[in-house]
């Protein structure tokens, strides 16, 4: 989740509200009133009033910029969200967005409105760029169900337009260069073009924002036009819109970038949109706009998963000076969120804005009274006691990664093209060395002999853990196995030292075995043993091949014997 | 000096050198072979017990002389067995003079195993000593008188075949013969090689003496090195010495056989949860995205479902089914929310993604799993998960880590109560009185905690995260009463009671840094 920056003199000022004076917040005091915003301090810059603040929640992109956060904190301050005017206010007929035809089928929606009045400082500027970057990366995904643009008004023309045009029909200067292009130009030159053009892939016809003059604003969602949407210190009068695939969140966005503004000054003048066919919200639409609905809430539902009486009145109390807008009734609460979210999807979203609101300090534990009896599965149990055995056998424990290279799990195993060989593997490998699950302990216990050569000797190593064994029966294609394995490593390492161990292990968990010769390619032939428990083949005792330890690198013989610890927990 | 003192501590190697000195005045001196044959002792024992007793300056060197000593090479002990050039030489061109044909020294060349530089140099001595004559046409012809040099080769040959000779012990002539005939620097192959043999003569220190006269006075109780059960049987270890050791030595190194530390650590957090009434759950280490993410209510345009933090299997890549009613139900609550009363994600759940495999990315797919199978109310379950995460490995990332996660179901399970077990998780797991509950998010859980804890050792750290599923997790899967979902970072705990700064170490191929690691917990 995001990580922003924003600037503590720059905070102080959004903090203090209209008729407050601005008042200089202790680091301690911010990160206490972090918790409201599920923030976490990451970092302070005391020379430069930079902080570092790592925000958690994925459904809150408006508490993603210094504005959220300080709105968030102000409201408690205040006891009360006081209302954004210019949600309901009637648009300017002058100021209208026409969006074209055929849009639908390449990025279908737009919001956008106008702020004036607020000169654009440094930090704000800073963190208008910050907060632009944060929604269309993370709440947008990379641009492409939101992206951002905003512009110096004066230099637009209303009515603005959203069209699609053919790639080469329109050009200007984009963002970060000297020259004219046109969009397909803009595709494959410019950095922004290569990184989201595939939003765009296969569309024969690309969307762009004019003015009335034919002036191309900008081309969503790749770049801005860098003779007006380039927004400087000190410019004061704004035009900011928002185009994605999925309507509430573009309006949402917007909603966020009208409330930011308002904040720090500018007075917001909403746009209609005006669309060729109808929208979810109708043909004209009226943005920025609340959408939201109240929901009415049982006291009990939230009463019962709060552990704690907490009666109507408090309950409104807290979710007022968490921003909701709140009517009380009768063992009910009518909610509804401020218009700068829509994460509500479920009555206990309200319980935990109550909890947090009030601060989980206020909430005394108690412990569940009920009671349960604990244990471990009859698999985790098997696995313990071989553990216990083996220990007692004189055997060190390893614990290895299970995602490794087929290259050690197979091929240095010698068993390429044998069904001894095939793996989980994964499709989208960050690298060779981490692309397969283990299929077998036993490579995992020749990785630590192998980088052990000068450990002292004699090795005798074991290993306990889950395997995926390839199985096109099972429905996941693969069984989630329990194995233990084993090796010794010296110089005079031989079969009958380990089949010792075997016999003991056998003999406590009370198991008659049989060795049936095997032709198995990772050990000398003569020298491999298949376990075999009631009929059952449950795994291998061998001497390794040469080749196999040459592959490892390994200079010393090394026998080692594999059992299947889930199939003979499950022989009863 | 203690003098019973250390007649205790010599061993019977020494004892025996010691009393070779026997009753010899003080001072005498002997010789390596005379000690040997004195003591009765192996050429080995001999020198082990010499060089105990110079360390314990009981002895000390007399003289040292050096002696030349001729021996053959392998090259000698062939002409032993075979002859050497000179005589192969010699012999062939009697050979010629009595068979009336005619030799050349190409001829000599030709023959097995004498090469040309062999035979230029056995002709020219031949020929000096008159033995040999070359005639015209380059014909060798035997002049019929006896050689000395094949003679005395002979000779030597047979002498120092037996065992080595001191070189003086040899005549003039041979010695000469000896010296034309050695390997020297440049010239390897030849039969015979001269060596500095260094041997030492011995006399015993004035403490040696004390100790020699002592021994010899009062006579030695016979020492035993090992109490036998033969000594035992029949009491005979009455009256025996038992050679003192060295006490104070440090221990020969053994092997050990010993659970892995970090393995050790887990096992004492799995320890704790069942004795808090946990029960296991066990789970696969390939799951669809359904358990993995869908059934915990993660819409499918979720960020952390992206190519880049989930590992895809490559074959096969989708599950045959999934299991109705759970896919029916969480499909829905996706959707439109259905009967959990949530308004859902509102976009088109993809079903054939469902079944999508990955490898188990979070231990909360176990718990998922758990809710879907009838779990026990009330119930406490535990996982102690193997996860894999799309991660570039550093020092804080591995691709493969341990997830501790559970769940607590109960009519009485609320927000208070799931402090209460956090409470619990604190004091139990990681010893610690103060705890403080931060406000979290995770995608499944409303409300939601993050406990930070005060390790006794470790200070402020964040030890779980946890909340209450929410209604669209566990409607969906069957369950309708409350359910914790928690979950413990172990993690940094593990690696400082591991004493180790990289995650990567927890799974470390350091068979050293394994053995040696004391996992103190």
């Amino acid at each position: 989740m995001p990580t922003i920056s924003i600037y503590k003199d720059d905070f102080e000022s959004l903090l203090a509200s209209t008729g407050r004076a601005k008042r200089a917040v202790s680091i301690e005091q911010v990160e206490e009133w972090l918790m409201l915003v599920k923030g976490e301090l990451k970092g302070h810059n005391a020379e430069t009033g930079e902080l570092r603040v790592e925000l958690q929640d994925s459904n809150r992109p408006d508490l993603w910029c210094c504005e959220g956060i300080a709105r968030q904190i102000r409201i408690k301050q205040q006891g009360k969200l006081k209302p954004y005017a210019f949600f309901g206010k009637k648009p300017k007929s002058s100021q209208h967005l026409i969006v074209g035809p055929g849009l639908e089928q390449v990025r279908p929606y737009v919001a956008a409105c106008t702020a004036k009045g607020y000169r654009v400082t440094e930090e704000g500027l800073a963190q208008l760029i910050q907060t632009q970057e944060k929604l269309a990366d993370i709440f947008g995904h990379k641009r492409k169900t939101v992206s951002i643009g905003i512009y110096q008004l004066s230099k637009i023309q209303f009515p603005v337009t959203y069209e699609l045009v053919k790639p080469d029909e329109a050009r200007f200067t984009p963002l970060g260069m000297e020259t004219v292009m046109t969009l397909s130009e803009i595709l494959m030159v410019h950095p922004k073009g290569l990184e989201h053009g595939h939003i765009l892939a296969g569309q024969s016809r690309l969307p762009l924002l004019r003015d009335a003059k034919h002036q191309p604003l900008s081309f969503p969602p790749i770049i801005n036009s860098r003779e007006v949407g380039e927004v400087r210190v000190g410019d004061d009068e704004l035009f900011v819109e928002v185009t994605g695939t999925d309507l509430p969140m573009v309006v949402l966005t917007l909603n966020i970038f009208a409330a930011n503004l308002a904040d720090r000054g500018a007075a917001i003048e909403p746009i209609e949109v005006q669309y060729p066919k109808s929208t979810p919200l109708g043909k004209r639409v009226v943005t920025p706009q609340d959408l939201g609905k109240p929901r009415t809430i049982q006291l009990k539902t939230i009463e019962q998963a709060l552990g704690q009486e907490l009666g109507v009145k408090t309950v409104k109390q807290a979710l007022e000076v968490y921003g909701y807008d709140v009517s009380a009734g009768k063992g009910t609460v009518k909610a509804k969120l401020p218009p700068y979210r829509q994460d509500l999807m479920h009555a206990m979203d309200v319980v935990e804005d109550v909890a947090v609101s009030r601060g989980y300090g206020e909430f005394v534990p108690v412990m569940p009274a009920q009671f349960t009896v604990g244990g471990l599965s009859r698999i985790e149990q098997t696995s313990d006691r071989a553990r216990e055995l083996m220990v007692g056998l004189g055997f060190q424990e390893i614990i290895s990664n299970i995602l490794g290279s087929p290259d050690n799990y197979r091929s240095a195993m010698r068993l390429d093209g044998t069904d001894w060989g095939r793996m989980v593997e994964v499709e989208n490998a960050m690298a060779l060395t981490f692309s397969c699950l283990r299929q077998w302990m036993l490579p995992s216990l020749l990785r630590v002999e192998a980088a052990s050569s000068r450990a002292f000797y004699p090795h005798r190593l074991f290993e306990a853990g889950e395997v995926a064994i390839p199985d096109s029966t099972h429905e996941l294609g693969s069984r989630t196995e329990v194995v233990l394995g084993s090796l010794i490593a010296h110089a005079g390492a031989h079969f009958s030292e380990l089949h010792s161990c075997v016999d003991v292990l056998f003999y406590y968990f009370g198991k008659d075995y049989s060795l049936d010769p095997v032709q198995h390619p990772s050990f000398l032939e003569g020298r491999a043993g298949r376990i075999v428990v009631a009929g059952k083949p449950l795994g291998v005792i061998g001497e390794f091949h040469p080749e196999v330890l040459e592959r490892w690198q390994i200079a010393v013989p090394v026998v080692a014997f594999e059992v299947n610890l889930s199939q003979l927990a499950e022989l009863a | 000096m203690d003098i019973s003192g250390l007649i205790d501590s010599l061993h019977p190697l020494e004892i025996k050198v010691l009393t070779a000195f026997g009753a010899r005045p003080f001072g005498s001196v002997l010789g390596t072979e005379q000690l040997a044959a004195a003591a009765e002792l192996e050429p080995s024992q001999l020198s082990m017990a010499i060089e105990w007793l110079l360390a314990k300056s009981l002895l000390t060197v007399h003289a040292e002389t050096v002696t030349p000593v001729v021996s053959l090479t392998k090259l000698g002990e062939r002409y032993f067995e075979t002859a050497s050039p000179v005589e192969r030489v010699f012999t062939a061109a009697r050979e010629v003079a009595s068979t009336g044909k005619r030799l050349t020294i190409p001829d000599l060349q030709a023959q097995d195993g004498l090469d040309p530089s062999d035979v230029s140099k056995a002709v020219g001595r031949l020929k000096k000593e008159g033995v040999l004559l070359i005639v015209q046409g380059g014909c060798i012809e035997a002049t019929g008188r006896p050689s000395p040099t094949v003679e005395a080769i002979r000779t030597l040959l047979n002498e120092v075949h037996e065992s080595a000779k001191d070189l003086t012990s040899f005549s003039e002539p041979h010695r000469q013969i000896i010296e034309d005939y050695a390997v020297k620097r440049g010239n390897a192959k030849e039969p015979f090689r001269v060596d500095d043999r260094v041997t030492r003569s011995f006399t015993l220190s004035p403490t040696g003496g004390t100790a020699a006269e002592h021994l010899l006075r009062e006579g030695v109780a016979e020492e035993v090195s090992q109490l036998t059960p033969e000594l035992l049987k029949d009491g005979s270890w009455r009256g025996k010495r038992f050679r003192k050791y060295t006490i104070s030595l440090r221990a020969p190194r053994i092997g050990t056989g010993k659970k892995h530390p970090y393995r050790e650590f887990l096992d004492t957090v799995k320890t704790k949860l069942v004795s808090m009434g946990f029960q296991e759950m066990r789970g696969s280490l390939v799951e669809t995205e359904f358990w993995n993410m869908d059934a915990l209510f993660m819409p499918q345009f979720h960020p952390a479902r992206d190519i880049h933090d989930v590992y895809f299997v490559k074959d096969p890549t989708h599950a045959t089914k999934i299991d109705e009613p759970f896919l029916t139900q969480v499909t829905k609550a996706h959707e439109n929310g259905g009967k959990t009363g949530s308004t859902g994600w509102k976009y088109a759940f993809n079903g054939e993604r469902a079944k999508r495999l990955v490898l188990r990315s979070q231990g909360t797919a176990v718990s998922a799993r758990t809710l879907a199978s009838v779990p026990a109310v009330p119930g406490k379950y535990f996982s102690i998960a193997r996860c894999f995460r799309y991660d570039q490995v550093d020092a804080t990332h591995a691709t493969d880590f341990f997830q501790v996660e559970g769940i607590v179901l109960g009519e009485d399970i609320n927000f208070r109560t799931l402090l209460g077990l956090l409470n619990l998780f604190a004091r139990e797991v990681a010893q610690a009185k103060e705890v403080k509950f931060l406000p979290a998010y995770f995608p499944f859980t409303e409300p939601s905690v993050e406990m930070h804890v005060r390790h006794p050792r470790l200070g402020w750290m964040e030890l779980g995260g946890a909340g209450l599923f929410r209604p669209e997790v566990t409607l969906p899967l069957g369950v309708n009463v409350p359910v914790i979902a928690w979950g413990l970072g172990l993690d940094r705990m593990a690696m400082v009671a591991l004493g180790i700064h990289d995650i990567r170490e927890l799974f470390t191929d350091n068979l050293d840094l394994i053995r040696t690691t004391r996992g103190i917990f």
